[in-house]
């Protein structure tokens, strides 16, 4: 039985990474840093709950804290949610304690005292098979795992600490001008270079509209072109879809743009090469002009609704 | 007056990878190597930094093994005005605990600094641990995911993206900073930038030279395997008949899957 | 060195660049040479042979230091159409040491011949593209990259066949579709050791193989096929007047020849790790305009010097010898401090009353022409591989004698076409 232990600043991650240790097998401990993460992942009933009540309110100033609690509880497994704060802390506590950390890490499982992995590399080409002896770190991304159902709550242990910011906040706002977050959308109209100017976002929005989809892009469209923000480009350094249909229209599926959608259920590719590497990432294709292919999809799908 | 220092990394391109169909096995007999493409905004930032505060410094730092040498002329092209490197036989297999072991006490060898800049995550391996832990060795703040950096007098504010959020950030003392895509958009050197290059100093540290012991050189992580990935899809091509009749097919398609 | 100006600056990291500079360099010359691909031979996707005469004036100890592929021991001309061939091959290890000719993989060639001009204390930058020429009365005095002007006493523009310096300056007319070919190449890798045993020769040695016939279609051009250490390099060209007669595009045509009987088998179980497209020039001398003028001089293949004898491809070396010209009447400017026309026409002089470029082209001058002959390319390769047939078969119809089997088919092309062509193409020699 391995001493397993999860950390994460966001509660429903934090249950998701509950779940990924019972499966692993082990005791399972939690480090949270707010008061809503401690009670939430105590809901869950695991053995145990570290509440580092300190005044700073920037999560990367706990560090050394996090460090002491793992070393004092000898942790032989650590997982952190893998959003930008939790490979933040993931990183610094490992490099305090002088341990192995990998990231964005998928198909956990112990061997013996090390933890193995999978990791995708070189932009979503290639997968790599890691282990790291313990004490072992891994970040994990969201929605890899179902969150922890409550059980009988643990008993929340509260370790006031002194804590202060080492760097000043000066304001936090929303991320998201159109207010989605692809992350989470079901369905995606993405589209690429060979879809031009304003005319034809027009033609992907009234596409989304039918499906109720959200419109997504490829980084040139969005940091190139600028015809959508920066929030709504698909891929390895953007947003990855976990959704049940992506529709790429004239991307020719890069494979830094291909990793973005590797986990949709359903993927359609309409170009007008049909030599492009999308193709052989899509479910359903059509090849051709997206000028009059995509009006008439959109009105295929309202006749078949 | 910032003293800024710029790390990067050289890595293959993973455009010159081929993937052999059979085996999946990763084929780099074609590749070349390049500044990781991330490496080459966080160089860009401390560009812009450096040239518009006068009285600033900028060098650029790598590790690696004796290839990186041939990196050097490219990076400084890029504006640095003195770039280091740390020569490791091993450097293959370093993880990152063992890359910022080695380019954190090569930056204590170089000096004090006010900015380390580096990128996100290197467009190979994409581990994104490298600025938290060169921060936590050099004891700093690591500010991450930086989309925007301004230096005004001795205050950094960087606005970082994370997530749905932007968080904006103001920094007094030393922190490393580790910059998205979006943070500059790399330069094109110049004929003369390029030239230039050639005559800026360069210095070689070995792993000796950093007094670094075994330990520190001991990567916790190894790799066992490295496969490359295929997708398993349905790649129906609707291509019979009229635009109207693929399209009619698609959309029975979906229909059937649930998805309209 | 006065900073801001260079003795020489050479556009164009080829062979006819890079000589040029290398020449210049070592007799002490401040030199910039620059290259718009990332890398000396970034670009290059020459299929290749050279012959090495003007490389060891250049470089005396090429043998031991350059990545040479293979020596050349082995000459194979191919007469193909439809399902027909008929070979003629000479295998020879009495080449001269100055007669010798190697195959290379140009890439890697002329990233090491830029970095030959590098060690030797020459300025190379790759990645930047000259522009423009800057004129000042009417005489060069430099270039214009990106938004830096870089001052020479001596422009040396050896920016290819598509010489847009010089053509943007008005030094050269531009290029017609006639004096244009496209080419493709394939590279397909395969063991030194399968390379060896099916080409049939010893460690080291390699076969250059031209042919022409069906292997375009019928159009103007030919294929080739040169062996390296550990690949082979398989191409075509087609004349650029010529292509968009066909049904087929370059690229159909390239599958049909690899898949031709005679070359099939070589390929097999190959890989192809390369294809690519560029333009050749084929001018021959008729494409030489202007050499030199009022402080710059044009080399290589921006110059138009190159041969096409059907039998042999040559360029390279031409390119090589015109680069060390310029260099040499370059050297003699400095030391003269004059950079004038007069002056750099004496590299003019030296091409042209070169054996190997002036003579040779001179002497062959014609040739491109006659080779334009639509006959050539479609109706000798039938005629040829038809007689040959008709020699040996043999079937239940008893002989026939061989001179009326071979009159049958000389009818089909016309004797008098036949007498005409023959007639020129030895004197056009």
């Amino acid at each position: 039985m391995a001493n397993i232990w999860v950390y994460s600043e966001d509660v429903s991650l934090a249950k998701e990474l509950v779940t990924a240790a019972k499966q692993l097998g082990g005791e399972v401990g939690a480090i949270a840093i707010t008061e809503e993460v401690a009670n939430g992942v105590a809901a869950t009933g695991i053995n145990k709950v570290v509440y580092l009540k300190g005044e700073a309110t920037w999560a990367e100033a706990y560090g050394k804290e996090i460090a002491a609690v793992l070393t004092e509880e000898g942790a032989q497994v650590v997982l952190v949610g893998a959003t930008p704060k939790g490979r933040a802390v993931a990183a610094e506590v490992s490099a305090l304690m002088g341990t192995g950390l990998v990231s964005d890490a998928g198909n956990l499982a112990i061997a013996g005292d090390t933890l193995e992995v999978e990791r995708f590399i070189y932009g979503g080409l290639a997968v790599s098979h890691e282990a790291v002896a313990f004490p072992a770190f891994a970040t994990v991304p969201a929605r890899s795992n179902d969150p922890a159902a409550d059980g009988a709550a643990t008993a929340v242990t509260v370790k006031e600490v002194a804590v202060a910011n080492t760097v000043t906040v000066v304001s936090v706002e929303s991320a998201n001008k159109g207010g989605v977050d692809l992350n989470k959308a079901d369905k995606v109209v993405g589209f690429g270079r060979g879809v031009e100017g304003e005319e034809g976002l027009a033609t992907m929005n009234a596409l989304a509209d039918v499906l109720g989809a959200e419109v997504g892009c490829t980084r040139p469209i969005a940091e190139e072109a600028k015809l959508l923000p920066v929030e709504r480009y698909i891929g390895i350094s953007g947003k990855q879809l976990k959704g049940s249909l992506y529709i790429g229209v004239g991307t020719s599926g890069q494979v830094q743009h291909v990793a973005g959608i590797r986990d949709v259920k359903t993927v359609v590719a309409i170009n007008s090469d049909e030599n492009a590497p999308i193709m052989a990432a899509a479910d359903y294709a059509i090849v051709g002009d997206y000028k009059t292919i995509v009006p008439a999809l959109a009105d295929a799908i309202k006749a078949a609704k | 007056m910032p003293k800024i220092i710029v790390c990067y990394k050289w890595v293959v391109d993973e455009q010159d990878i081929r993937v052999n169909q059979g085996t999946q096995e990763l084929d780099f007999s074609r590749t070349k190597k390049k500044i990781s493409d991330y490496d080459k905004n966080a160089i860009e930032i401390g560009t812009q930094i450096w040239e518009k505060n006068e009285g600033s410094t900028l060098v650029a730092v790598s590790y690696g093994d004796g290839d990186v040498k041939s990196s050097l002329k490219d990076a400084l092209s890029r504006g640095p005005e003195e770039a280091f490197w740390i020569n490791d036989d091993n450097a293959a297999q370093a993880d990152s605990y063992v890359t910022a072991n080695a380019v954190a006490a090569a930056i204590k060898k170089i000096g004090d600094f006010d900015m380390v800049l580096c990128a996100d995550g290197s467009s190979d391996v994409g581990n994104q641990q490298f600025a938290n832990r060169v921060a936590a060795l050099l004891d700093v703040p690591a500010i991450t995911a930086t989309a925007e950096l301004t230096v005004e007098g001795t205050t950094i504010t960087a606005k970082r993206r994370l997530g749905d959020q932007f968080e904006t950030v103001s920094v007094a003392g030393p922190a490393v900073y580790s910059v998205l895509p979006e943070v500059a958009t790399p330069r094109f050197p110049s004929i003369k930038q390029l030239m230039g290059a050639k005559k800026k100093p360069q210095t070689e540290f070995s792993v000796a030279d950093l007094g670094l012991d075994a330990a520190q050189t001991t990567p916790k992580t190894t790799v066992s395997a490295v496969k490359g990935y295929t997708m398993v899809r349905k790649n129906i091509v609707f291509n019979e008949g009229e635009v109207a009749d693929q399209v009619k097919q698609l959309a029975d398609a979906l229909a059937k899957e649930g998805l309209l | 060195m006065d900073e801001e100006r260079f003795d020489a600056i050479v556009v164009g990291a080829g062979l006819a660049g890079c000589a040029a500079a290398y020449k210049m360099v070592q007799e002490g010359l401040e030199v910039l040479l620059i290259e718009r691909g990332n890398y000396a031979g970034a670009k290059n996707m020459t299929g290749g042979r050279i012959y090495t005469h003007s490389l060891e004036k250049l470089i005396p100890d090429f043998r031991e230091i350059a990545p040479l592929e293979r020596k050349v021991t082995k000459e194979k001309i191919s007469i193909i159409s439809d399902n027909q061939a008929t070979t003629i091959e000479y295998a020879s290890n009495d080449y001269k040491e100055n007669e010798e000719s190697y195959t290379i993989l140009r890439g890697r060639f002329d990233q090491w011949l830029a970095e030959q001009v590098e060690e030797a204390g020459g300025m190379v930058v790759a990645g930047v593209q000259a522009d423009e020429l800057i004129l000042e009365d009417g005489k060069v005095v430099g270039v214009k990259v990106g938004e830096d002007d870089m001052y020479g006493n001596v422009v040396v523009i050896a920016d290819g066949v598509n010489s847009m310096l010089a053509e943007k300056a008005g030094f050269r007319k531009p290029v017609t579709p006639e004096q244009m070919a496209v080419g493709a190449k394939d590279v397909y890798e395969l063991s030194p050791e399968l390379i060896e045993a099916r080409f049939g020769q010893s460690e080291g040695e390699g076969t250059a193989w031209l042919s022409m016939g069906d292997v375009t279609r019928g159009l103007m051009g030919g294929g080739f096929i040169y062996t390296n250490k550990e690949s082979i390099s398989v191409g075509m060209v087609v004349s650029l007047a010529h292509i968009g007669q066909s049904d087929k595009n370059i690229e159909e045509m390239m599958n049909d020849f690899v898949a031709t009987p005679a070359i099939a088998p070589l390929l097999k179980d190959a890989k192809l790790v390369e294809r690519s497209g560029h333009v050749v020039p084929e001018a021959g001398f008729g494409g030489v305009s202007n050499l030199s003028g009022d402080g710059y001089v044009i080399v290589g293949d921006a110059a138009g010097l190159c041969m096409n004898l059907g039998y042999t491809v040559r360029g390279m070396d031409l390119a090589i010898e015109s680069g060390i010209h310029a260099a040499q009447t370059i050297i003699e400017a400095k030391a003269a401090e004059d950079y004038s026309a007069a002056a750099l026409k004496k590299y003019d002089d030296r091409v042209l009353n070169s054996p190997s470029i002036g003579g040779d082209m001179k002497l062959t001058a014609k040739f491109p022409e006659f080779m334009e002959t639509d006959r050539i390319f479609k109706e000798y390769p039938q005629m040829v591989n038809g007689i040959m047939h008709d020699v040996f078969r043999v079937n239940d119809q008893g002989a026939e004698p061989i001179m009326k089997k071979m009159m049958r088919r000389v009818k089909k092309v016309g004797i008098i076409n036949l007498a005409k062509d023959g007639w020129k193409g030895v004197h056009s020699l």
